[in-house]
Parts: structure tokens; C-alpha cells; sequence
């Protein structure tokens, strides 16, 4: 029963996290940038956008540049969850890929940076008094989300073992479209139905920072309004301009 | 919403044939001996604290009337090769790399310690009490978990 009910939960949370996500990328995607608005120091080259980029997802320079305390606490909550995300790849493959059997001793050290990276991003939002006044019960709700999940699996990890074997059929079992046993214990049922929650509201939260960054112009725009004019699609579809004024030139 | 999940639920009976056959448990090999009286699950979960627990009362309380030695898992859970003697860890098949591979936990145990029976082992089976009714009824329940 209970795992029938936590195989249909994780199951619509999939399709929930999937489908919602899609249709945010989808609807980001299509929203106009009208114009051009590079944050400078901007790349002037397709090529130097991808390096800026790559800077900002692999070490969140804007943030760096603005804040080193809160750059801090990010990286380690992130990079930490990376690992954490990476060492759980163990319970979807069988058998386990070699590289993710390498980092399991990795994830646990990692767990430790997420979950300090996570209290000081709450220390954050409760000390500093600028960003307590700007603060919505949802950026308390997300970091209390990410605590639960993450003291529920270093509990089961440090305090109560559980299962994993079974854990693991479970779920390579839902790959398989078949329901095993879940074992019933409560560190397992607390961390995945958490898990779960965090799936289904991802697509309407804030997390959606993640796929948004691919999105904002300010980032991925090429500093060459000079070169070229900047004409968007929807105004490259507005009637003629009136005689006597010179058509632009074709440009980009 | 309902559409998605009805997609789902169609999607859910196709490919309910497929990959059923696969195996998605380890083939744990079987011990002789007496039956663990806590059962196999909670041997399963707690098997290392229980050794670490014992460790420390042998190592640093002096203490040698331990119930959990490693020397006595290795002796019970014996895999024998080929030729009829007790495989090492280095092998496929023995019995701690079944579940220990399949959730990619590093055994730390046999960089010191002897992965196989030591010589004489038999003699150590013998010496253990003989397994009561209950003891097997327990041990039978908890196969057919």
C-alpha cells in the first residue's frame, strides 16, 4: 500500500518535474529580448559568450564579483549537491557506473558542504536585515525543503541505516514500470517524500534559476550592437518605414 | 493534468512486459550455520555497527567475550570455488560483494583483515551450538521476506 503510494507519487512527480520544466524552458525560450542589454565587461564573439557562460554556471562569477560571503555559501551548497545528486546515481543503475562507484566516499564529505552552504544561506535571510525585509515565506520554504531532504539522508547515512538494498529495488524497479516493497522505515519515507515535493513545485519556483540563467540576455547576449543592429523578430515584421527614411541595414 | 497522467497510466500497462525479466535484487549466496537470531534484515542493515560496536569493546576495553567477530562472518558466509575451497573477495561470488556491489559501498574490511576462512574453519562451524527449531523458523521467515 505504502509503496504503491509512493511509486503513483514519484511517478506524476517525474512527469510533473519534466513536462512543468519543459513548458517554462519553452515559454523562456520564446519570450522577446527586445533589446540589447549585455552586462559589461560583455563578450563581443558568439564563442566568448559560451566561455562567459561557462564561467558563470562552473563558478557563479556575477555572484562572486557582487558578494564573496554569499559566493561561499553558494558554491558549497550547489557543488555540494552535485556530488550528492551524482553519489545517488547508485540507486538507478545496475550495474553501477564505475566513476559513480569511485565518488561515493566524495558525496558524503559532500553532504556536509551542502548542508553548511544551506545554513548560512538561512543565517543569511534571518541576520542581515536588508534581506530579512525582502525575504517571502518561499525562500524560507525552499531552504527548509533542502534542509529536511538533506538532514533526512545524512540521518539515514550517520544515524539510522536503512535499507538500500531494497530502496534500490524499489527503484530500478519503477524504471521497469513494476512496484517493489518499499522499506517502511521513517528516514526513508520522510527524505523521498520530500524528494518528491521538491520535484513537483520546482517548475513554479524559484529553482527554476537553474534552466532561467540559460535564458537571461543580460548573460548570453554578444556585445556587438556596434557591429551589427539588434533587430528582434517581431519588430523585423512591422510595416515599412514612411519615404524618406533610409532602411536600416540587414544585420546579425 | 489528468490528460498527463492518463498518458502515463496507458504508458504504464505497455511496457509492463517489458524488462521484467531482468534481475534487480543481488543473488545472495547462502550461509551455513546457525541462523543470526536478529534476523536477516537487521543484519543486513546494521551488520557494520554491530562489528564496530564489538571492535571497540575487544580493542580498546580488552574485552574478548564478543558476540560480532569478523573471523565468524567469513567462516559462516563462505563461498566455495571451483575447487572446493573458500573464495576471497577478490573473486566474483563471494559472499560480501553481492549486496556490496550492487550498492557500490567500498568494503573496507579485507585490506587487513582475511577474507577467507582461516585454516581449520570447519573446526570453528562445529563449535557452534546447533541452531534451535526456533532459530531455524526465524531464519526461514526471514528468507521468505
Amino acid at each position: 500500500m505504502l509503496s504503491t503510494l509512493y511509486a503513483v507519487l514519484f511517478y506524476v512527480a517525474t512527469v510533473i518535474l519534466i513536462v512543468g520544466t519543459g513548458m517554462k524552458v519553452a515559454r523562456y525560450a520564446r519570450t522577446p529580448a527586445p533589446l540589447k542589454i549585455p552586462v559589461s565587461p560583455a563578450p563581443r564573439t558568439k564563442r566568448g559568450v559560451w566561455f562567459r557562460m561557462f564561467r558563470e554556471v562552473a563558478f557563479f562569477q556575477s555572484l562572486f564579483k557582487s558578494n564573496k560571503w554569499i559566493w561561499i555559501f553558494a558554491v558549497l551548497f550547489h557543488f555540494g549537491m552535485l556530488l550528492v545528486l551524482l553519489r545517488h546515481l547508485r540507486y538507478f543503475t545496475q550495474p553501477v557506473w564505475w566513476w559513480v562507484d569511485l565518488i561515493q566516499p566524495i558525496g558524503v564529505y559532500a553532504s556536509f558542504a551542502m548542508l553548511a552552504g544551506l545554513g548560512g544561506l538561512l543565517l543569511r535571510r534571518i541576520v542581515v536585515p536588508r534581506i530579512r525585509y525582502i525575504s517571502n515565506p518561499s525562500d524560507y520554504l525552499m531552504l527548509a525543503l533542502f534542509l529536511g531532504i538533506v538532514i533526512s539522508g545524512m540521518g539515514m547515512k550517520f544515524l539510522m541505516p536503512v535499507d538500500i538494498l531494497a530502496v534500490k529495488q524499489f527503484f530500478l524497479g519503477l524504471m521497469r514500470f513494476q512496484i517493489n516493497e518499499l522499506p517502511a522505515q521513517p528516514g526513508v519515507l520522510i527524505h523521498l517524500g520530500l524528494v518528491a515535493i521538491l520535484m513537483i513545485i520546482f517548475p513554479i519556483s524559484k529553482l527554476l534559476h537553474a534552466p532561467g540563467v540559460f535564458f537571461a540576455p543580460s548573460r548570453t547576449q554578444v556585445d556587438n550592437a556596434r557591429e551589427f543592429r539588434h533587430l528582434s523578430a517581431w519588430a523585423s515584421q512591422l510595416p515599412p518605414l514612411p519615404e524618406g527614411i533610409p532602411e536600416p541595414e540587414e544585420g546579425k | 493534468m489528468m490528460r498527463l497522467v492518463a498518458t502515463l497510466l496507458v504508458l504504464i500497462g505497455l511496457s509492463a512486459g517489458a524488462g521484467m525479466a531482468e534481475t534487480i535484487y543481488p543473488d545472495i549466496p547462502k550461509a551455513v550455520g546457525a541462523p543470526h537470531p536478529e534476523g536477516n534484515a537487521y543484519m543486513r542493515i546494521n551488520h557494520m555497527r554491530l562489528m564496530r560496536h564489538d571492535r571497540d569493546l575487544t580493542m580498546r576495553e580488552g574485552d574478548r567475550s564478543i558476540k560480532y567477530s569478523i573471523k565468524e562472518c567469513v567462516a559462516c558466509h563462505a563461498v566455495m570455488g571451483p575447487d572446493a575451497l573458500p573464495i576471497s573477495v577478490k573473486e566474483e561470488g563471494h559472499f560480501c560483494r553481492a549486496c556490496h556491489e550492487y550498492a557500490a559501498v567500498k568494503i573496507d574490511c579485507f585490506q587487513c583483515h582475511n577474507s577467507k576462512p582461516e585454516e581449520g574453519f570447519v573446526d570453528l562451524l562445529k563449535q557452534m551450538p546447533p541452531a534451535t527449531d526456533d532459530e531455524i523458523q526465524a531464519y526461514l521467515d526471514g528468507m521468505s521476506q
